[in-house]
């Protein structure tokens, strides 16, 4: 037998165990594996390193899961209880877009009225009306932002905590 | 996971029959329960997260030991992973197997902590070429393997095992001990199933080398 048929022969055992063979190569390697007593060596020092790696014991810390369902049931009630926050800040974003809507050939004349009035540039005072604009979703933001700064504080101090 | 798990009526009904099930009824059976599970995680289901926690605890902590090599950080993340679990539980489609999803999340968490840290280079988790095993040590200087090996067995299989780098050990255990596809570790992995192919060719040859000497 040349090299290349031990070659093969140990390519398609490591190959059964990751991918799985066709019933051709199956049968070819089980009529080497017959004939060749190192490649059926090879196949059996696999096959005993497989079944090492499946019998590590990796035990779990005593009390793990349940120290985890308490931390897990504490943020699900965090969580609960800024859920109508939330609720409350997106209304209050998608009444005052809607309203700045309804308002913004007003509050436009009322911006030129007075850019006019102060004799500053228009670009001026079209970059307020564009801010005007923004405040509320800039609102929003800085109110998400904290809420999420807090979090993380939060979060922060219950690992300390354990 | 487990079809029984959601369904519980399923379990007492004869095991026998529940074997016999053609694979296409377990599939369909698999993708009802996974909608169910999906579901669940959207409402943030108290009961299902905790019944999630105690279910997966050994799985989801022998992971994080693999790819961490450090129990006291394991433990650590196994938390996080939850709470990852809770928040963004709406993430979760249903689509693919619970246990792939969960590892994700573990895996993604283990990752930012090390690029935060900067311990190490991110690559001894995700280059399969780094010589030296992920080894992050704590201040009890024991490694995660060390702690839960007892027998003289035992002993010298996690030797093997802590020699064996990190990308490795990672792929062996999710293909031989959590027995997933090669397309689902690729999942997990965000790395294209080639790359899982040659990893896990290259991890089983270093498992059998390493272990070889001292099994045999």
């Amino acid at each position: 037998m040349n090299a290349n048929i031990h070659e093969r022969a140990q390519q398609l055992i490591a190959q059964d165990r990751v991918e799985g063979l066709s019933a051709s190569d199956t049968d070819w390697l089980a009529g080497h594996l017959q004939q060749c007593a190192d490649c059926a060596n090879f196949a059996q020092s696999t096959s005993a390193a497989l079944r090492a790696l499946r019998s590590i014991p990796v035990p779990v810390p005593a009390g793990l899961a349940e120290r985890t369902q308490f931390r897990v049931g504490l943020r699900a009630q965090q969580l609960r209880q800024r859920q109508p926050r939330h609720r409350a800040l997106w209304i209050a974003a998608g009444v005052s877009w809607a309203t700045g809507v309804a308002s913004a050939p007003l509050v436009w004349r009322m911006f030129a009225w007075l850019g006019d009035h102060a004799g500053v540039p228009n670009l001026v005072w079209e970059a307020g009306f564009g801010l005007w604009w923004a405040v509320p979703a800039l609102v929003a933001a800085v109110v998400l932002l904290s809420e999420h700064e807090k979090q993380s504080r939060e979060s922060f101090w219950l690992r300390r905590t354990e | 996971m487990s079809a029984t798990f959601l369904f519980p009526a399923i379990s007492n009904h004869n095991a026998h029959q529940a074997a016999a099930l053609p694979a296409c009824s377990f599939s369909v059976l698999m993708k009802v329960e996974n909608q169910a599970l999906a579901r669940g995680l959207q409402r943030r289901d108290p009961d299902l997260l905790d019944r999630l926690i105690e279910q997966y605890q050994f799985r989801l902590f022998r992971y994080l030991v693999y790819i961490t090599g450090d129990r006291t950080r394991a433990e650590d993340f196994f938390q996080e992973t939850w709470i990852r679990v809770l928040e963004r539980g709406h993430q979760y489609d249903g689509k693919s197997r619970f246990e792939g999803w969960l590892f994700t999340i573990a895996r993604n968490l283990v990752i930012d902590w090390q690029r935060q840290r900067k311990i190490q280079s991110l690559d001894a988790l995700t280059a399969p070429d780094q010589a030296h095993p992920l080894q992050v040590k704590d201040e009890r200087a024991t490694s995660a393997l060390d702690a839960v090996m007892n027998t003289e067995q035992d002993a010298q299989v996690q030797d093997a095992m802590s020699q064996i780098p990190a990308v490795y050990r990672e792929v062996l255990l999710l293909r031989f001990q959590e027995e997933l596809q090669i397309e689902e570790i690729a999942a997990v992995l965000g790395a294209p199933p080639s790359t899982v192919k040659s990893r896990l060719y290259r991890g089983l040859e270093v498992l059998r080398n390493t272990l070889e000497p001292r099994i045999s």
